[in-house]
């Protein structure tokens, strides 16, 4: 049987189903590093680029990355150099993927995310915006704002005034019940959500039993944090009329049929990019093979099916 | 920086050695795409191929050797990555990627000051032989802990090394940091025109660094950094230099001694 991999998110028409998670894969510098000439050949279907926010972010002390158990643990701190430079320096690099191009964006205050979504309204290189509402907010004592269904309704209010552009908002899982800001993010104006983000975690040096980040406690991701976001999956887009994009723990194209049948449009690989930069080529080829042995026509077929 | 082989199957290497040399773990790879271009000072990040998910992330490895078509890293068992490389066997498929990283300034032209403190030695070996290669004057000096260390400097080949030990078991009975003073002294007036590369433990590469700034000695250092994707996606890597955070896998892994902030 044919299979037909084109997949929709909203607007966004996606060549196959599996999109990169911010932050785990920087198409700029891999292009420099790497042989292959990804602005030709981009294996991801859309590229989200690292969170940019309002004022450059220096990020957190050393060592920002620990790996535990089928899992790394990181406090990079959203380390980038603020949305101006980014709009000046990669957004007209990016605008030459020949995929859709999704910012993801954050500020530390909520009316930032409406200057932030502001700024790049009237770009024509980006497709879509993920709001990230895990960075460190100052009304709330450098807590993310994603933990809090009032700001977090806010913040996308704000962004979803300044912009007509595809808007997703990536939730954080590390809350009582996701569903709650899940609802709070929807009825503020998202149109789609990407769930999730990293889990609170921390690790102790084995020497030292001292805190192995520089930050203390950090986010962990990659298949340890994979019944998660599966979970948390399942329960958003089976309460929610909106498209989700799944994430956390993916490395395998069965991981990708799990998260499209737990109710996820689109899947977005994070950690395992820092296994291999190119796995999404052969993950992609699997999952089409997988389908096939499946009998699954299109991935539009699978969503929910676990419902 | 030059371009490495990027297909996800062309980095499938294949192990044809891998043994013990003391206390560390030699293992070579057969990786014409790396070994044609890799410079003295940068890496790889190598991680047994497989859906295995623990280890979940390849780890840094520098250069140590290159031999035809063959690249050869030299690894100290010191947590579960490390540990699951020295169980490579001939015939195992490791996921190699790079060369990374920029390598060490090899412009220069006075003497050449190698400082190495324990498995720091492993990319020294490789500088050594393309600094002498070259008609560089070289000097090196290797401290470690104890003798089931301190054999793997016979891997130096090319160039001469004097050996210490903290506990005397081989070598000389000393840090590797008084080997440096008497280096730097016997080379008198050139000693300023010296160049130090240096590679180890932190509070080594502190002290050699603070020497030579003593002679007047220009110095590059090789720093660690815990590593995810080796080439400057994840911003994990960073060190303090130049009154920044840079990251050590693309900026680095060498800087030079005076940008560097040690914490
Ligand atoms: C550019 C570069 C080149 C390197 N070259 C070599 C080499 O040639 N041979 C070699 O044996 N090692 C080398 N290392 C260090 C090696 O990468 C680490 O020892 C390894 O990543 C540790 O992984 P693990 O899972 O065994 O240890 P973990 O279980 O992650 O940690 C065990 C202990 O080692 C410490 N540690 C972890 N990562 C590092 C690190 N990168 N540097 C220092 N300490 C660390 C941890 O804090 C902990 O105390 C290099 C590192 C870099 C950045
Ligand atoms: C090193 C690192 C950096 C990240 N940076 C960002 C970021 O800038 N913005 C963001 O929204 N998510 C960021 N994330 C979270 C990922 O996008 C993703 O949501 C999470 O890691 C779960 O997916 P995974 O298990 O496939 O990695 C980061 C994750 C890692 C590991
Ligand atoms: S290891 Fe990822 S940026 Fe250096």
């Amino acid at each position: 049987m044919a299979v037909n991999m084109e997949s929709s998110l909203g607007p966004l028409r996606l060549r196959h189903p599996v999109i990169n998670a911010s932050g785990t894969f920087d198409v700029l510098a891999a292009d420099r590093v790497l042989a292959a000439d990804l602005f030709t050949d981009f294996p991801f279907a859309a590229y989200v680029p690292k969170t940019v926010t309002l004022k450059p972010r220096e990020g957190n002390p050393p060592h920002r990355l620990y790996e535990t158990a089928a899992g790394l643990l990181n406090s990079i701190g959203l380390a980038n150099k603020g949305i101006e430079a980014f709009i000046a320096d990669d957004l007209p690099r990016l605008g030459r993927l020949p995929v859709p191009l999704i910012a993801s964006i954050a500020a530390e205050e909520t009316n930032g995310y409406g200057r932030c979504a502001g700024l790049l309204d009237g770009r024509d290189e980006v497709a879509a915006l993920e709001l990230n509402i895990s960075c460190p907010n100052v009304e709330l004592d450098g807590k993310a704002l994603g933990c809090d269904p009032f700001l977090t309704a806010s913040a996308t209010a704000q962004a979803r005034a300044a912009t007509g552009k595809f808007l997703i908002v990536k939730l954080t899982p590390n809350v009582t019940d996701i569903l709650v800001l899940a609802r709070a993010a929807v009825e503020a104006g998202a149109d789609c959500l990407s769930v999730i983000n990293t889990v609170h975690g921390m690790a102790l040096d084995p020497w030292t039993l001292r805190p192995a980040l520089g930050h203390v406690t950090g986010g962990l991701s990659g298949p340890a944090i994979k019944p998660v976001a599966l979970r948390a999956v399942y329960l958003i887009s089976r309460e929610l009329d909106v498209p989700v994009i799944g994430m956390g723990g993916v490395t395998s194209a069965n991981d990708v049929l799990e998260f499209l049948a737990a109710g996820a449009t689109a899947v977005a690989v994070g950690t395992a990019c820092f296994r291999d930069p190119l796995l999404a080529v052969s993950l992609v080829q699997e999952l089409e093979h997988q389908m096939e042995l499946r009998d699954i026509a299109t991935p539009g077929e699978l969503v929910g099916r676990a419902h | 920086m030059e371009t490495v082989p990027a297909q996800a199957d062309l980095y499938q290497c294949p192990v044809v050695e891998s043994r013990t040399v003391g206390a560390y773990h030699l293992i070579a790879f057969v990786a014409g795409e790396i070994a044609a271009v890799a410079r003295p000072g940068q890496f790889v990040m190598i991680r047994q191929s497989g859906p295995a998910l623990d280890p979940l992330l390849p780890r840094p490895m520098g250069i140590h050797a290159v031999e035809a078509d063959l690249v050869k890293v030299l690894v100290e068992p010191v947590g579960k990555g490390t540990v699951v490389l020295t169980d490579a066997r001939v015939g195992d498929r490791y996921s190699v990627l790079g060369p990374l990283g920029n390598g060490f300034d090899l412009s220069g032209e006075g003497t050449a000051v190698i400082v190495g403190g324990g498995v720091g030695m492993a990319p020294l070996a490789l500088l050594a032989g393309t600094l002498a290669g070259r008609g560089r004057d070289v000097r090196c000096q290797l401290g470690f802990k104890t003798r089931v260390q301190a054999v793997a400097a016979e891997l130096f080949r090319d160039v001469d090394v004097d050996i210490c030990t903290e506990d005397g078991t081989m070598g000389r009975k000393a840090m590797v940091s008084e080997l440096l003073v008497e280096c730097l002294t016997d080379l008198g007036p050139a000693a300023a025109e010296a160049e130090l590369f240096v590679c180890g433990p932190g509070a080594m590469m502190r002290a050699a660094v603070e020497t030579a700034r003593e002679y007047g000695a220009d110095a590059q250092v090789s720093v660690a950094a815990h590593m995810a994707c080796g080439v400057g996606a994840c911003q994990g890597c960073v060190v303090r230099a130049g009154g920044e955070y840079r990251c050590a896998c693309n900026q680095g892994p060498v800087f030079r001694a005076g940008e560097l902030e040690w914490r």
